[in-house]
C-alpha cells in the first residue's frame, strides 16, 4: 500500500507489477525511460536505434518480471537487459567491421617511457574546448561504436553511466578485476583517440 | 616489483589507483614515479578527463513523443 508522502521504492513497484499491476510497471518504466534511452545511444552509437532497443528492453523487462526476485537491484536488472536488448540490436545490423582503436595506445621507447613530449600527451584534457560540440559529439559516439563489445559495454556502464564497478560487474556477469581491466583498456585507447582529434584540429 | 617504476608499469596500475585497490606500497612507487615524471603527469590528466569529455559529449535526452509511444507500445504488446 502507498504511504502518503513517500514514492514506492523500485522493488516495491516491480512485485505489485509481477502481480499483474500494470500501472506499476507504468511508473517504472517512466522513472527509468531517460536512463534508458541514454544507456541505449551510448551502446549503439546511434540515436536512430536507441527507441527501438528501449522498446526492446522494457518488453522484455515486462515479461521476466516473475523471474525479478529481487537478488539484484531492480534498476541493475534493468540495465543487464538494456544491454543485451542493445547488443542484440547491434549484431542483427551486422555492421561491417570497423577500424580497431589499438593504434591510440600509449606508446612507450624501449626503457618503458612515455614516446611523446608532455604537451602531446596531454592533448585529449582540451578536447572539451577546442572541438566543436557537434563535432566531438559524433567523434565520441563513433570512437565508443569501435570498441569491441567486450571494451564497450563496461567501459559505458562504469564510465558514461556511472555505475560503481560492483554493479557493472553484477550486471555483465563478470568479476570486478576483469571490469577494471577492460575499462582501464577501453580508457586507454580512447584517451588517444581525443588527443589524435586534437592533434588532426590544431 | 622493483624499487623503481617506469612510465609503462605506471600506466597499467591508473585504474586501480583511481579505484583504490593497489597495495599501499605500490600506490606510493607509483605517486613518487609521477610526480617527478612531468609525462606521466601529463597522462594522468588526460586519462582522468577522458571519460568525462566522452560522458558530456554523449549526453543524450529523451525525445518527447518516445514517452507515450513507449507505453502505447507495451500496453499492445502484453
Amino acid at each position: 500500500m502507498d504511504v502518503p508522502g513517500r514514492e514506492a521504492s523500485d522493488e516495491e513497484l516491480a512485485a505489485r507489477a509481477a502481480a499483474g499491476d500494470d500501472p506499476a510497471f507504468e511508473s517504472l518504466v517512466r522513472r527509468y525511460q531517460a536512463r534508458v534511452y541514454r544507456l541505449a545511444c551510448r551502446m549503439t552509437g546511434a540515436e536512430r536505434d536507441a527507441p527501438d532497443v528501449v522498446q526492446e528492453a522494457f518488453l522484455q523487462a515486462y515479461r521476466g518480471l516473475a523471474r525479478f526476485r529481487g537478488e539484484s537491484k531492480f534498476s541493475t536488472w534493468l540495465y543487464r537487459i538494456a544491454t543485451n536488448a542493445a547488443l542484440m540490436l547491434r549484431r542483427s545490423h551486422a555492421r561491417s567491421p570497423t577500424e580497431p582503436l589499438e593504434e591510440y595506445l600509449p606508446e612507450f621507447d624501449g626503457d618503458g617511457r612515455h614516446r611523446s613530449s608532455a604537451a602531446d600527451i596531454g592533448l585529449a584534457t582540451r578536447a572539451d574546448e577546442l572541438i566543436d560540440r557537434k563535432h566531438l559529439a559524433a567523434s565520441a559516439h563513433a570512437a565508443i561504436e569501435r570498441l569491441p563489445d567486450l571494451y564497450r559495454e563496461p567501459f559505458v556502464l562504469r564510465d558514461l553511466e556511472e555505475m560503481d564497478t560492483a554493479e557493472v560487474a553484477q550486471v555483465l556477469g563478470l568479476e570486478p578485476a576483469t571490469v577494471r581491466q577492460r575499462v582501464h583498456r577501453a580508457r586507454l585507447m580512447l584517451r588517444g583517440y581525443l588527443n589524435h582529434l586534437v592533434a588532426v584540429k590544431s | 616489483m622493483s624499487e623503481s617504476m617506469v612510465c609503462r608499469s605506471g600506466v597499467e596500475l591508473l585504474m586501480d589507483y583511481f579505484e583504490g585497490t593497489l597495495p599501499a606500497d605500490v600506490r606510493s612507487r607509483l605517486d613518487r614515479h609521477v610526480a617527478g615524471c612531468p609525462r606521466c603527469q601529463a597522462f594522468v590528466a588526460s586519462y582522468r578527463a577522458t571519460p568525462q569529455i566522452l560522458r558530456e559529449a554523449t549526453v543524450a535526452s529523451l525525445p518527447g513523443e518516445l514517452e507515450a509511444s513507449l507505453l502505447r507500445f507495451l500496453r499492445d504488446n502484453r
